[in-house]
């Protein structure tokens, strides 16, 4: 029970500091022999077989023509076939910076639909002049410069935003008065840009979670029995569906976010935020847990990035842990609903949850209809239902699993022109 | 009494010799001539036995003591008068003068031993053409004090090049005697070299012709170098005034001299062609006087810098910069008969150092040279090869080592075209790897771009990670001047664009030696950095950074000929920014940086801030801690812009 070798990328030449897999010559987690080639290297001179040194099972941690730096771990052989872990996924960062009709010099300026880089120095002043990220949309990078430049254009509604937090008198004899952190302030501006025009509304229901986790944990490693996963998982899909609920009210317009970006709360004794986890609707169970660690981690540590908070569309806060039956979540700036999970009733089998909206971008009937489907949706996680959706069912004609059906009329069962057994999807049943 | 056979017609030559350096030494005196004339009477036999027995296609490279070499072998006095009388009409225009004269296979150069390995490379060249021509490099036994010439020794012995070797032995370099500055036995050396020699002398002309004729024979016939010790003794001082020879020994070797006795024992014959020689020299000299001078505009034209301005996007490639490098060469070694390939440790399987070479003799046995450890021989070598219509690219291993090729570089390479008025061109292509982070120490690890972009008419191009090297290359490939090529150590084994930071732009211009330019997507660029070469990949990994931890948009400017830097386009990108930074891996002293900065000032008229970072001025230490500090790193460059900026 160990791992028996580790196969680290060596240094071949001094003047390879990193080397590229060119060759795997296992499947992940088969069992190799001692003289096996299980990978090979390419430098810059010549290419390098890596051998097994003993019998076991072969955990790769690398890819095919990626680059790894000297030293950097890229298998393991273990003794046992039960100790390899998944193959974990590193994902080739390549940027797409050119359109194909780039402009080729200085007179055009290009149309950018990519990230927006924040310097900390413009984040700083950002959040002190409530201005945000939306503010710079198109843009690729924003210094504190571009900062100010925008300050001169909204000094009003700076002088606005400063008279909302009207001051109201105190007597110190009577209270002791203790100066708002910048955090908290900073929340208190973050959550009064939606509540304090007073149209928002929140609606509830209850999730039956009876047998809920003995399918979810399937999906999960270390978030278990957690029903945060599962919900921005699901909202994110629905979402795709949900526009107006993943949007945000500007003053005389209403913005609606192209991608779906949840992002959930979290406060741990470092102040209310909201972390993003990107292009959510993409994303599958288990990568979405992952990043909730990591970002979460990321906010212990202090070592957010500002993207790691910026345009987020729609959020969710749970509650789940502090024992709550139900609540009235508050919605963030520049959003326009938010999800809140309260505790399981582990009598009853059940658990609150509650949407709330903002009614100048969408109403009452959106909202229900939203809430129901989610809470259908993350039921048929339930026990009764798991054999089935642990099936992968798929639409013969056009692949597409059920997860990621939105009709939310779910398949059927047909007969192939082969005759054979298949699901059908409602579009391809019906035509679009 | 005089008991040598020899033509009148060579008498008549070594006489014409005789008065045309004396005819020198008189207009000398009369200010009718500049600079310096170092005249060879007493020698002029070594002359005709040597440059006067060659064939038409044979060559001669000579020295400083040049004159009666060249009217030996070309026959153009006239050319040479006007020469050094500072006339367009001269053989080289005024511009060489009398130590550096060009014609038909004819070239002299005025730094002693530095010819030689060129007059090897030029041999090889006739070699490879397999013409039959072989050639003669005239030294003087002063000029045995040259490593050099024993570099090349050693080579023309190894590689079987049919060059003849005449040291001209006048016992006397300059002002010193060979007593005081030789050791050991003159025809030892090149006998130890495995080098066939001869020894003959002056005052016995008719041996010296015949022994000479032999050698001549033996180098075209075997293919093989010689040797020539042919002592002499010059009768005139080392250049004009300048004699502090006991006269004594001097009207000793008088009494000895061949014309002299001949006019003894000949006095009517002799009295009768000097006349003739004299009127002959002087209706030359009378016609050339007042004949006009080269203009200066066909002699230098200030160079237009007008940079490429149009960008295309920047693809990468998924292959490292070496295997380009090396694909470059592989095929180029097949496809292009010109080209030829020399450096230390390039055979197969080895390679070279860095493996630039990987193959290559493989697939052109007879155009791949691997070279003994002599920078100097084998970059003068490539001059040579260069001279005589080839491609060389000679690889020094180390661009520390270049300094030991330098005399080459300097004094030969980007000198040739203009000081023989540009009747000829030196293509050589020198390529070398700079630059540290690998641990590699003091002198395997430096940048010396410095001393490189300073030398004039050598282009010195610094090729990088951000597109094929064959693009630079193909473009050497049309060169008909000398190229530098540095080449960066670390960037050998990285991808072409392999990083391209997230939310920038990176554009090529079409010009032969690119100009490489990053910027942001859609903002305006709020600083403008430049670096080049190996240095460009570490700017180009940390601009991110240099955004996030410092507050400005960065815009990076690489060029590749860092020997003309595209200060227009430089201009351009600090006029917006108002703020430039160059950062280069060697010191900053008189750098790279030095130069730009000096240039965009002299341009500018608006005021910006300016800043270098650069290597501390210590050589580079082996240590990796230390030597993480000495060269400029993500750490220090943020740390410096955000202090300065
Ligand atoms: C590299 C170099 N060093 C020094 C000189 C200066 N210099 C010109 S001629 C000469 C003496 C050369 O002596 P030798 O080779 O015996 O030739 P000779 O003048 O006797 O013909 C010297 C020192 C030079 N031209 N080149």
């Amino acid at each position: 029970m160990a791992i028996l070798q580790q196969i680290k990328v060596p240094l071949i030449s001094i003047n390879d500091t990193s080397l590229t897999v060119v060759d795997i010559l296992f499947a992940h987690g088969a069992l190799v022999k001692m003289g096996d080639i299980l990978l090979v290297f390419e430098t810059s001179k010549t290419t390098y077989d890596v051998l097994a040194e003993i019998d076991g099972y072969i955990e790769y941690r690398c890819n095919r023509e990626t680059d790894y730096e000297v030293n950097e771990l890229v298998a393991n052989i273990y003794s046992d076939e039960n100790e390899v872990p998944e193959k974990v996924v590193i994902k080739y960062e390549a940027n797409k910076v050119f359109s194909k009709n780039h402009p080729s010099s200085d007179e055009t300026m290009p149309i950018w639909h990519g990230q927006t880089f924040f310097s900390p120095a413009a984040i700083q002043l950002m959040e002190l002049k409530g201005i945000g990220s939306a503010a710079f949309i198109g843009k690729d990078f924003v210094s504190l410069e571009d900062v100010m430049q925008l300050g001169k254009i909204t000094k009003d509604q700076e002088v606005q935003a400063s008279k909302q937090i009207a001051s109201l008198p105190v007597d110190m004899e009577k209270v002791i008065v203790e100066k708002l952190s910048s955090n908290k302030k900073r929340e208190i501006a973050y959550l009064s840009s939606v509540q304090s025009a007073g149209l928002t509304s929140t609606i509830n229901t209850s999730v039956n979670t009876d047998g809920i986790f003995v399918h979810i944990n399937q999906s999960l490693k270390h978030l278990k029995n957690s029903l945060l996963p599962v919900f921005i998982y699901e909202s994110a899909r629905l979402l795709q569906k949900y526009q107006p609920l993943n949007a945000y009210f500007t003053g005389d317009a209403i913005a609606c976010y192209k991608e779906v970006n949840v992002g959930f709360a979290i406060d741990i004794d470092k102040g209310l935020k909201v972390l993003k986890i990107a292009n959510t609707s993409t994303k599958g169970m288990k990568e979405i847990e992952q990043e909730i660690i990591e970002l979460s981690n990321k906010y212990l540590d202090d070592s957010l990035h500002f993207n790691d908070l910026a345009d987020i569309g729609f959020t969710v806060t749970d509650l789940s842990a502090e024992g709550v039956a139900f609540f009235t979540p508050l919605i963030n700036m520049m959003n326009s609903a938010i999800l809140g999970i309260s505790s399981i009733d582990e009598k009853l089998h059940r658990c609150m949850i509650s949407l709330s909206f903002d009614h100048r971008v969408t109403e009452g009937k959106l909202a229900a209809r939203f809430l129901k489907e989610l809470k259908e949706r993350v039921e048929s996680y339930q026990s009764k239902y798991y054999p089935l959706l642990n099936q992968e069912i798929g639409c013969f004609k056009c692949f597409k699993l059920l997860q990621e059906d939105l009709s939310d009329t779910g398949f059927v069962k047909c007969i192939t022109p082969k005759g054979e057994e298949a699901y059908i999807c409602q579009s391809c049943l019906k035509g679009f | 009494m005089l008991v040598q056979k020899i033509n009148h017609r060579l008498i008549k030559q070594a006489l014409t010799i005789r008065t045309v350096e004396e005819k020198f030494l008189s207009l000398f005196s009369e200010g009718k001539l500049n600079g310096t004339v170092h005249t060879c009477v007493g020698q002029e036999f070594s002359a005709l036995a040597f440059a006067g027995q060659l064939k038409k296609k044979d060559f001669v490279f000579s020295n400083h003591r040049c004159h009666g070499h060249y009217i030996a072998f070309t026959g153009d006095t006239r050319g040479l008068i006007a020469e050094l009388m500072g006339k367009a009409s001269g053989t080289c225009g005024g511009i060489g003068s009398s130590q550096h004269l060009c014609n038909n296979n004819f070239f002299s150069n005025g730094i002693q031993g530095g010819i030689v390995p060129v007059a090897a490379g030029y041999a090889l060249g006739n070699k490879l053409k397999k013409n039959g021509a072989i050639g003669v490099v005239y030294i003087g036994d002063g000029t045995l004090g040259e490593g050099t010439l024993y570099e090349t020794m050693n080579i023309i012995s190894k590689w079987q090049i049919p060059l003849l070797i005449v040291c001209e032995n006048n016992f006397y370099a300059q002002s010193t005697p060979q007593s005081v500055n030789l050791a050991g036995d003159i025809r030892a050396r090149a006998a130890a070299f495995g080098i066939t020699t001869f020894q003959g002398h002056t005052s016995n002309p008719e041996q010296l012709l015949h022994d000479a004729k032999v050698a001549i024979e033996y180098v075209r016939e075997q293919t093989k170098p010689c040797f020539f010790l042919v002592e002499t003794f010059r009768l005139n001082p080392h250049s004009k005034g300048d004699d502090d020879r006991d006269p004594e020994e001097i009207n000793n070797y008088r009494a000895r001299d061949f014309l002299h006795i001949f006019s003894k024992d000949f006095t009517a014959y002799y009295d009768n062609y000097l006349a003739a020689i004299h009127k002959e020299v002087d209706d030359m000299v009378n016609s050339i006087l007042p004949e006009p001078e080269q203009a200066m505009d066909a002699y230098y034209q200030p160079p237009v810098s007008d940079h490429n301005n149009n960008w295309r996007p920047l693809i990468g490639i998924n292959k490292r910069q070496v295997e380009l490098l090396n694909n470059f060469f592989k095929q180029q070694i097949v496809d292009n008969g010109r080209m030829l390939f020399l450096g230390e440790d390039i055979l197969s399987p080895y390679g070279g150092a860095f493996k630039v070479a990987k193959d290559l003799s493989v697939l052109a046995p007879d155009k791949v040279f691997s070279t003994p450890i002599s920078e100097s021989a084998i970059t003068g070598i490539s001059n040579g090869l260069a001279l005589n219509g080839f491609k060389p690219f000679v690889e020094i291993m180390f661009g520390d080592f270049v300094t030991l090729a330098f005399d080459q570089i300097v004094n030969h390479a980007s000198k040739f075209h203009h000081i023989f008025n540009k009747k000829v061109t030196c293509p050589v292509v020198i390529r070398t790897p700079m630059g540290g982070k690998r641990g590699y120490g003091p002198t395997h690890s430096q940048t010396l771009d410095k001393f490189l972009v300073g030398i004039d008419n050598i282009k010195t191009v610094a090729i990088n990670t951000f597109f094929d090297p064959a693009i630079v290359y193909d473009s050497i490939l049309q060169e008909e001047h000398p190229v530098i090529v540095i080449e960066n150590k670390t960037d050998y084994g990285k991808k072409i664009l392999h990083h391209q930071a997230a939310n920038f732009v990176y554009e090529i211009n079409d010009a032969p030696f690119p100009v490489v330019k990053i910027k942001p997507v859609v903002s305006v660029p709020s600083l403008t950095i430049l670096a080049y070469g190996g240095m460009a990949d570490i700017v180009n990994n940390i601009l991110s950074d240099i955004f996030f931890e410092t507050d400005l948009k960065p815009e990076l400017i690489v060029p590749s000929l860092i020997s003309e830097l595209p200060v227009d386009i430089i201009i351009q990108s600090a006029a917006t920014t108002k703020r430039l930074l160059v950062i280069e891996e060697g010191s900053a002293f008189a750098g790279i940086g030095a130069e730009l900065i000096a240039q965009v000032t002299e341009q500018m008229d608006i005021k910006i801030r300016i800043k270098r970072i650069s290597a501390y001025a210590v050589p580079i230490p082996s240590v990796k801690t230390l030597e993480h500090i000495v060269l400029p790193e993500k750490e220090r460059i943020i740390q410096e812009i955000k202090a300065y900026f």
